[in-house]
């Protein structure tokens, strides 16, 4: 029903001018100028000034380059002081890909991971190209009963991944996580990159002349995105996960005082240094659980209340102390009569 | 609905440059190809078949055999220069690359060689294809995963064979049941197991990392409508949706993830920075964990009973660590 309400002659349709724009620009023996665009390509001549031609003309290119299309610019020669177009023949073409069916499956299941609308359509365009370059029937039996999926990223990531590519800086209003305020950052992104569920980009602020890494779940409104291309480098080696904290140092032991029976999710991660174990205090188990991360391991024990007690390392124990110490005051505080204030919690390291 | 223009452009491109290269081919087969309908083909014919290079001569045009077409037979005859496939844009490279980067790490991929193989050889020839520009975004899917019984689970799965799973519930609490796996969820930071539960006779999700032991029953799966193709945290908000229990927590800002990764019915932003968020209880158990583990950044929480409960639990927790011989 959409778009059949035009009255009298209907204008060509937009992916039909775009075919022919294309076409023409790809056998044109040196290059077109915008006035024979106009008057020759099928689809331009609808347009009613000069004016308007012109914005159609830039959309247009505008979405061929986003396509893949390369078209270039020719400055004019000899005769004619105009710039003409004409696409690149040579950078046209995908090179040679060659899946195999069961390659292509994981591609279509690959497709799945993403949430968002603007992800998912890159997506499908994609895998158009492929189905064009003679990709044959996927088969799905290597992959056969998975499904990755991933969190929506949200409407900051198609202007950040434009930032990104063409290295333009970005604006956006962001809330910071350890006060609640909302500042307008200036950021030179270097990457974006999802862990755990949650999108960040990690890059330069330009204010904190510092790397610093933003939660796109905290960017308030939109992100604007800088005129200027190449306004920046990014470094050879971005370490997301070190931007991330992810690496908090190297793999520990803790010593963890279980009450028979519980906790049986921890102890199926139970390392297997049972020669260093203490005697079981209390009739509890003892178990030697590894980790890396200490706020995700004190989280996981405090979590357990009494059936987990945190042994070592002192850390550890410290940590574990600070949740419960919290958790025992709960009852103390009402909502209406509620302290203010933000409350000092380590490790917090975004933004 | 109407198609964009540009979905409709890589297509049109696409179908000439795939018939330059594979010949005659039916029109159903086309549809196949393309994943659309026969109905959308004969339109994109159309449209190719009046399009060309300025001029708009017969000879000027993209030409198909319309005797072949007749018969549901799509033969070009003439390509306008379209005849090679359209590279891949930047934004489709990135996609494309960075969801198969993320397949590759998940530890359901990982677990199996045979299938880690695949992902990373479509990875290789892909990444030669699109160049540098993938590098933009970075995804990881999972967390670390017990290889092994991804590897039995995973097996169940593609073999369609019963398993007996130990299973560890958020209260703790270990069940033994027998389950038809269906699917295998990496679904941002964990794996789940979905199938149909003897034991709750129903669909049910399981965290493979609490999966205690997994075990082959020696049976084969019996068909069920189970749709697998789940996303766990939409079913999740789903459940929540049906709980009357609802309770408010009053958060400082460094818990902002709570509202970010919790299916909550609503968020209040206050003056100060902190924040209140509505949420329907489906397991205690985990609202008390997850009180536990936050209570630093947590200021209130109504109803009462649950902050007496969290706030007990609490007590009894530090009193069992300050005996002497914890201590």
């Amino acid at each position: 029903m959409a778009g059949d309400d035009a009255a009298g002659d209907p204008p060509t349709r937009p992916d039909e001018r775009l075919l022919n724009l294309v076409i023409a620009l790809v056998n044109t023996s040196a290059a077109m100028t915008k006035q024979q665009v106009r008057s020759g390509v099928h689809g331009y001549d609808g347009a009613p000034s000069t004016e308007a031609f012109e914005r159609m003309f830039e959309r247009d290119k505008d979405t061929l380059r986003a396509l893949g299309v390369p078209i270039v610019t020719v400055e004019g020669s000899g005769h004619s002081e105009e710039v003409g177009y004409r696409i690149d023949n040579e950078a046209y073409a995908l090179p040679p890909v060659d899946l195999t069916p069961a390659e292509l499956g994981v591609v279509s299941l690959a497709a799945q991971l993403w949430s968002d609308k603007t992800l998912r359509t890159d997506m499908s365009r994609a895998m158009t190209k492929l189905a064009a370059a003679g990709a044959a029937d996927a088969a799905g039996d290597a992959v056969a009963g998975l499904t990755p999926r991933l969190r929506a990223a949200g409407d900051a990531y198609g202007p950040l991944l434009e930032a990104v590519s063409e290295r333009r800086v970005a604006t956006f209003r962001y809330r910071a996580a350890n006060t609640g305020q909302v500042r307008t950052r200036t950021v030179e992104p270097w990457r974006i990159a999802a862990r755990g569920g949650a999108w960040y980009v990690i890059g330069h602020d330009r204010d904190r002349e510092a790397t610093r890494v933003f939660r796109l779940s905290r960017i308030d409104g939109r992100v604007r995105v800088g005129a200027a291309p190449g306004a920046f480098t990014i470094p050879d080696r971005v370490d997301v996960d070190a931007a991330l904290g992810a690496h908090v140092g190297a793999e520990r032991t803790a010593l963890l005082a279980v009450v028979p029976e519980r906790a049986p999710a921890l102890r199926a991660r139970a390392g297997e240094s049972a020669g260093a174990v203490p005697r079981a205090p209390q009739g509890r188990d003892v178990v030697a659980v590894r980790f890396r991360s200490m706020t995700a391991l004190a989280d996981e024990v405090a979590g357990y209340g009494a059936a987990v007690v945190a042994l070592e390392p002192a850390e550890l124990r410290a940590e574990v102390r600070r949740r419960l110490t919290a958790a025992a005051g709960l009852d103390g505080r009402s909502l209406d009569g509620a302290e203010t204030g933000s409350t000092d919690r380590a490790g917090e390291r975004h933004g | 609905m109407a198609e964009r223009a540009d979905d409709r452009l890589v297509r049109l491109l696409g179908i000439v440059a795939y018939l330059d290269g594979a010949g005659p081919v039916g029109v159903d087969e086309l549809a196949r190809q393309f994943g659309v309908t026969s109905e959308r083909i004969r339109q994109d014919i159309d449209a190719l078949w009046v399009s060309g290079t300025p001029g708009y001569m017969p000879d000027d045009l993209i030409d198909f055999d319309a005797y072949s077409l007749e018969e549901g037979l799509v033969s070009l005859t003439q390509g306008r220069g379209l005849t090679r496939p359209l590279r891949l844009g930047t934004r489709e490279a990135v996609a494309l690359v960075a969801a198969l980067r993320a397949m590759h790490t998940t530890p359901a991929v990982q677990a199996d060689t045979e299938r880690a193989a695949v992902v990373a050889s479509a990875l290789d020839k892909l990444t030669a294809a699109t160049g540098e520009a993938a590098q933009a975004v970075d995804v990881r899917l999972g967390g670390v995963g017990d290889a092994r019984l991804l590897g039995v689970l995973a097996h169940a799965v593609a073999a369609g064979r019963r398993v007996r799973l130990r299973y560890v519930d958020a209260a703790d609490t270990v069940s033994e049941r027998d389950v038809d796996p269906v699917r295998l969820v990496t679904q941002d930071d964990a794996t789940y197991l979905v199938g149909w539960c003897y034991r709750a006779v129903g669909r049910r999700t399981f965290r493979v990392d609490r999966v205690l032991a997994a075990v082959p029953t020696g049976e084969a799966v019996q068909v069920r409508d189970v749709d697998g193709d789940v996303d766990v945290f939409a079913q999740v908000a789903a459940e929540a949706g049906q709980s009357a229990q609802v309770a408010v927590l009053r958060l400082a800002s460094p818990a902002r993830w709570v509202a970010e990764e919790v299916p909550v019915e609503s968020v209040t932003d206050l003056p100060d920075g902190s924040f209140e968020v509505r949420l329907r209880v489906t397991n205690p158990a985990w609202l008390r964990r997850l009180l536990l583990t936050n209570a630093p950044d947590v200021l209130a929480v109504e109803p009462r009973d649950v902050a007496e409960e969290v706030a007990d639990a609490a007590r009894e927790a530090l009193a069992a660590a300050d005996l002497p011989e914890l201590g």
